[in-house]
């Protein structure tokens, strides 16, 4: 394993100006359960580690009229327990329930889960030097096994973002709040994660210098009518990265049980199947402005997977993205449904 | 009548139960010994390549490197007819090119990696069929296909068989390379004193080990002690000595010891795995159920090295030999060397993947004949006679475990017993009423998964509907079978759907190789045994003690236990096959017979009592004309302080029966829930009938079975492990990928022992630590095609094939008729 030194942080500004002062060879670590792995295999090899664990006002989740702000050193675990983030915002409460295992949860951290690494076992494999995605010229899951790969967007890199909390904000249109040398800056999630197109190397469009310090839900219009759900499929129920997910969170104008209640908005982000959290525009738009009695749900769900393009070994993806997008709408329908 | 049993059958703590809890118990990696340095395995990147030079200056002057072996300077034995200590050329992606030993893990690790190693890269193949055709690149120089050619063994004429047939099915399986992933990865210490060599490993067989590794080093076998350290689970992956032998040969040349301990990916890919096979099965059969011939063709993947392929691919061929009563059956059995990581011995050694193609596909016989799983089985499994036909064994030869002749008995066979008894506890014959009205209901979901509504409970099975998605289209019970069984409505449709399924299976095990056990009286009457067996975690040190209590006449605690240390046992075979507590025990029973004898005799003048009016019982030496009884503390006290040699007892024997075949059975029932739209499988609750003879300790053999279960669970539904084709690297050698499952799969698992006393076993017992592994992916597989109509011929049976398989059969049922 490559040595480094581990520089622990007083403060969000420390942090930024330790990672500006030594340049690309430093790593910010939080919980560590995805770098740790990344220098163990040899992945990267940073020379530095500044470490956020000192630095108490990123941990809170606090909420006001705008909404709730969680810290990036909030864990995992403190998320899916936080009884706002789960009276309001239950996707994200299930999302982040469903990641890996409660050791993990304990220590992983949001700013972690956003920031983490693509699993892809040809990226994360040092017999595959040439990976674009370490710099290389070549894809090995092209023509290789591919079966948790994309089935959008993968012509330069197939891999798959791996966040569940990421579908979830996403979904729930939340922002991230970015800490650099100028100061915060402040984007909406759809804009943090970033397309291999754009960049390769890099997931999601932190700069030189910066460091996730937050990510803010809005408050729904009527929180009472917000209704949100994340779903995850896996094979197995523990310690597993999604095969596909589903993030879907609508506001309903009016008490769900009256006749003339429609779907004022309706967000669908799907994760696993992209090398982004990806937005299912299309199924947003036939729910939009719909009553819930007249929804399909199996024609959303076809919708969410418009597009599609499997690989060799995950055709399988595009039915069980249908299917779970479907399942998600159900779910909903059925929970506005209820008193 | 006989007196009841006062140690066996009781499920009596295991002997070495406090030293595990309290973390006293010392497993391989544990040893400290002073000035002991660390070993670092250097591995090869390439699937199949020469190795032209190593270049060791750099690694040597760094510091805290003190020896380095490679291929040019390693001493000339064999491990094994195909693998020396280390080799010139190397076979797969991870075998062992060179080694380092240096002063701490770090300074190991950094060293290794600092050879410079030049390859001459070779052509390879990483799949059996490939490697069979002409051409194909020699993995080993005589072709790739072991023996040149396979094994055939054959009893009748299967096509006289498939002649006399109405129907003929046919099929074709696969499954996957499969590690055992032991908590404990391999590790050994190694020690020289002078000439003499002290190996400390975690092994099953610490005797097979002292042979190997003195025909390998050319070290005399009295010159070597192996320790067989605590083992954190054996599973049979732990029987190669290469790690041991370059740990001893880099300590002799360090002047120091040295312990090697395999990182967890090394244990994934260059420890030994469960053999990837492909298997066709042809079986015709009668319209009125009767099977007339059986004819199953195995092809298995031995990888870079033989290991014990041989023995592997023989029992694949068991399950089509004998588990039907059946005069015409032939099984070919082709092993293969392609440039994959090593298979080996793992829990039932092919019986697994043989007995889940065979019981696919006869369910798919019986649902074709429109007889029930059940009924099929009960009407066509073999029987206590064993199979039709003439016996050819010599009358005074030992009957092998499972001669493929026929006109041979079983000692015993519970297999009826468990197919009654496992389907009334499962409650098979209402299987497919409604769940209210079912004998036993498994709960509602939890967690935030995808076949839940996000999380909340939702019990599923409250609705009822008939959704008919059955694939084959056969006679009416089996649609009829798949109405009533489907529990969900389509409005509220959540696309859950339940099924239960069944399979039977025999495993050859139990008498193993000549065995021996050594009990000797201690000067402060307890009883010391002594057996060079080792037990792998599964108890077996403890169920022989209960047998040499029992047979000797004194309370289990009363036995101390010394097993696996070759300095002080006698010889034994490997702890492999189920053998363990029939062998050693049948010599624990013997080695007490004439401990007590020798007691008795030492002890008549001192009573004034003719020894044969004397007996041993509860720890007391009893007297037949009503005397006080003497407790063996006192006579071995009186001996001791009287100068006089206390008693002990050595015996031998080689177990088995030269009148009947000694086996083992069960039957599986299963339930699962399959969801359509993930396609993920989950059991919802699981019942093991076994036939093991007489249980000797009820909760050890309860564990065996709820181990191997949960075990094979893994390879039913998530685990296998992943070669790349095109570079010959294993992409998922980690827990996250190879996907063992975890508590949240496992099922409630309801074992059911039919607890026939066996003739010929020690106290009645037989084999059982492997067969409970045969049993999960037939069941499993059989199970999930009554829910939704799809046969997995492919394991393990992971939502992408489920998917593709329902697309496929959504597409047929769209299909024009």
């Amino acid at each position: 394993m490559h040595d480094f030194e581990f520089a622990p942080a007083d403060s969000a500004k420390h942090a930024v100006d330790l990672l500006s002062a030594r340049g690309s060879s430093a790593r910010v670590i939080a919980g560590g359960t995805d770098l740790l792995g990344e220098i163990k295999e040899g992945v990267v090899a940073p020379d530095t580690l500044i470490s956020l664990h000192r630095v108490a006002e990123m941990r809170s989740i606090a909420q006001d009229a705008d909404g709730i702000r969680i810290g990036a050193m909030a864990t995992v675990a403190d998320i899916a327990a936080h009884p706002a983030v789960r009276a309001e915002h239950a996707a994200l409460a299930q999302a982040a329930a469903a990641v890996a295992t409660p050791q993990i949860r304990n220590v992983g951290t949001l700013g972690g889960n956003l920031c983490q690494r693509p699993r892809c076992w040809y990226y994360r494999n040092p017999a595959f030097p040439d990976c674009r995605k370490r710099g290389g010229s070549q894809c090995y899951a092209h023509g290789g096994m591919n079966k948790f790969h994309a089935i959008f967007g993968g012509d330069i890199c197939p891999s798959v973002h791996p966040s569940d909390t990421a579908t979830a904000l996403s979904a729930l249109a939340a922002t991230v709040t970015i800490a650099g040398p100028n100061g915060e800056r402040r984007i909406p999630i759809d804009d943090f994660f970033t397309p291999p197109e754009a960049n390769v190397l890099a997931e999601n469009a932190l700069r030189h210098g910066e460091i996730v310090a937050s990510a803010t839900i809005p408050a729904a219009p009527a929180p009472r009518r917000r209704r949100s759900v994340f779903l995850k499929a896996k094979e197995r129920q523990a310690m597993d990265f999604a095969l596909a997910s589903v993030a879907l969170a609508i506001d309903i104008d009016a008490d769900a049980a009256a006749p003339a209640a429609v779907i004022s908005s309706a967000r669908m982000t799907l994760g696993g199947v992209a090398p982004v959290p990806m937005r299912a525009r299309a199924a947003e738009s036939a729910l939009a402005g719909k009553r819930p009695a007249d929804i399909d749900a199996a024609a959303i769900g076809q919708l969410a997977i418009q597009g599609a393009r499997p690989l060799s070994a995950n055709r399988y993806k595009a039915r069980l993205t249908a299917g779970i997008a479907a399942r998600a709408v159900r779910t909903l329908l059925k929970a506005a449904a209820a008193p | 009548m006989p007196r009841p049993f006062s140690a066996v059958g009781k499920s009596v703590p295991r002997y070495d139960l406090p030293q595990k809890l309290s973390g006293e118990a010392l497993y391989a990696a544990d040893i400290q010994l002073p000035g002991m340095l660390v070993g670092k395995i250097a591995r090869s990147p390439h699937p199949h390549a020469r190795i032209l030079s190593v270049d060791a200056a750099a690694a040597l002057r760094a510091p805290g490197v003190r020896a380095v072996l490679t291929s040019f300077d390693a001493p000339d034995g064999r491990i094994a007819p195909d693998l020396p200590i280390l080799d010139a050329e190397v076979r797969f992606v991870g075998d062992e090119v060179a080694a380092v030993a240096a002063a701490d893990e770090y300074a190991a690790v950094r060293a290794a990696a600092m050879l410079q190693v030049r390859y001459e890269t070779l052509p390879f193949v990483t799949d059996a069929r490939a490697a069979m055709r002409p051409g194909a690149p020699p993995v080993h120089p005589g072709g790739n296909l072991v023996g040149g050619k396979p094994i055939t063994l054959a009893r009748g004429d299967v096509d006289e068989g498939f002649a006399q047939a109405d129907r003929v099915f046919e099929m074709r399986f696969t499954t996957p390379a499969h590690a055992g992933a032991a908590l404990e990865p391999r590790a050994a210490v190694a020690k020289w004193d002078g000439d003499r060599l002290t190996i400390w490993k975690s092994t099953r067989g610490a005797h097979a080990d002292r042979l190997n590794l003195s025909l390998a080093l050319g070290v005399d076998r009295s010159l070597i002690r192996i320790i067989g350290a605590t083992m954190g689970a054996g599973y049979g992956t732990k029987d190669e000595t290469r790690l041991s032998v370059i740990a001893a040969v880099l300590a002799r040349r360090a002047g120091s010891p040295v312990k090697i301990e395999a990182a967890r990916a090394e244990e994934f890919v260059a420890g030994r795995k469960r053999h990837s096979t492909e298997t066709a099965v042809k079986i015709g059969a009668a319209n009125d159920g009767r099977i007339t011939a059986i004819h199953a063709t195995t092809i298995m993947d031995t990888g870079a090295y033989l290991s014990s392929g041989p023995g592997v691919v023989r029992r694949a061929g068991q399950a089509a030999l004998y588990l039907y009563r059946c005069p015409n059956v032939r099984y070919d059995g082709y092993l293969v060397y392609t440039n994959q990581p090593s298979g080996g011995s793992y829990r039932a050694l092919g019986a697994p993947q043989g007995h889940f193609a065979l019981e696919v596909a006869m369910n798919r016989v019986a649902d074709e004949l429109g007889i029930d799983p059940l009924d099929f089985r009960l009407m066509n499994h073999v029987g206590i006679e064993g199979q039709e036909g003439e016996r050819i064994t010599p009358p005074d030869e030992i009957i092998d475990t499972q001669p493929v002749e026929g006109g041979v008995p079983f000692s015993s066979n519970g297999l009826r017993q468990c197919l009654d008894q496992g389907a009334e506890a499962f409650g098979w014959r209402d299987r497919h009423s409604p769940p209210s009205q079912r004998r036993q209901d498994a709960g509602g979901d939890g967690g935030a998964n995808a076949n839940a509504d996000g999380g909340a409970d939702d019990n599923a099975a409250n609705s009822a509907a008939a959704v008919n998605i059955d694939a084959d289209g056969g006679p009416d019970s089996v649609n009829t079978a798949a109405a009533t069984n489907s529990v969900n409505a389509d409005n509220d449709d959540d696309g859950l759907r339940r099924g239960s399924g069944m399979c039977m299976f025999i495993y050859r095990g139990g008498p193993g190789g000549k065995s021996a056990a050594r009990l000797a009286l201690n000067p402060d009457g307890s009883v010391q045994l002594s057996a060079g067996l080792m037990d792998v975690g599964e108890g077996s040190a403890t169920v022989i003690a209960q047998i040499a209590a029992e047979a000797l006449g004194v309370p289990y605690e009363a036995i101390r236990v010394a097993f696996g240390d070759t300095a002080h046992t006698p010889d034994a075979p490997l702890t492999a096959g189920s053998t363990a507590t029939f062998s050693t025990g049948s010599a624990a029973v013997k080695a007490a017979s004439e401990l007590k004898a020798a007691i008795l005799r030492a002890a008549a003048p001192r009573l004034n009592a003719d020894a044969h009016s004397l007996d041993i019982a509860d720890g007391q030496i009893t007297r037949a004309d009503g005397g006080p009884s003497v407790p063996l503390t006192e006579l071995a006290a009186r001996l001791t302080a009287d100068a006089q040699p206390l008693p002990q007892a050595e015996a031998s024997v080689t177990p088995g029966s030269k009148d009947y075949i000694v086996n083992s059975f069960g039957a599986h029932f299963v339930e699962v829930e399959v969801d359509t739209i993930t396609g993920q499988v989950r059991v919802l609750r699981y019942l093991a009938a076994h036939d093991s003879g007489r249980i000797l300790n009820p909760r050890l053999a309860t564990n065996q079975v709820e181990g191997g279960v949960s075990q094979m669970l893994g390879f039913t539904l998530s685990e296998q492990m992943l070669t790349d084709p095109i570079s010959g690297v294993t992409l998922n050698a980690n827990f996250l990928e190879h996907k063992a499952p975890t508590i949240m799969e496992y099922p409630p698992i309801e074992t059911l022992f039919v607890d026939v006393a066996d003739p010929i076993g020690p106290f009645g017992a037989k084999a059982l630590g492997e067969p409970p592994s045969i049993g999960p992916a037939p069941a499993i597989i059989n199970a999930i095609h009554d829910a939704v109509g799809v046969r997995v011929q492919d394991l393990p049976a992971t939502p992408d094939k489920i998917l593709d398989a329902l697309d496929a059969l959504d597409a047929a049922n769209q299909a024009p008729e």
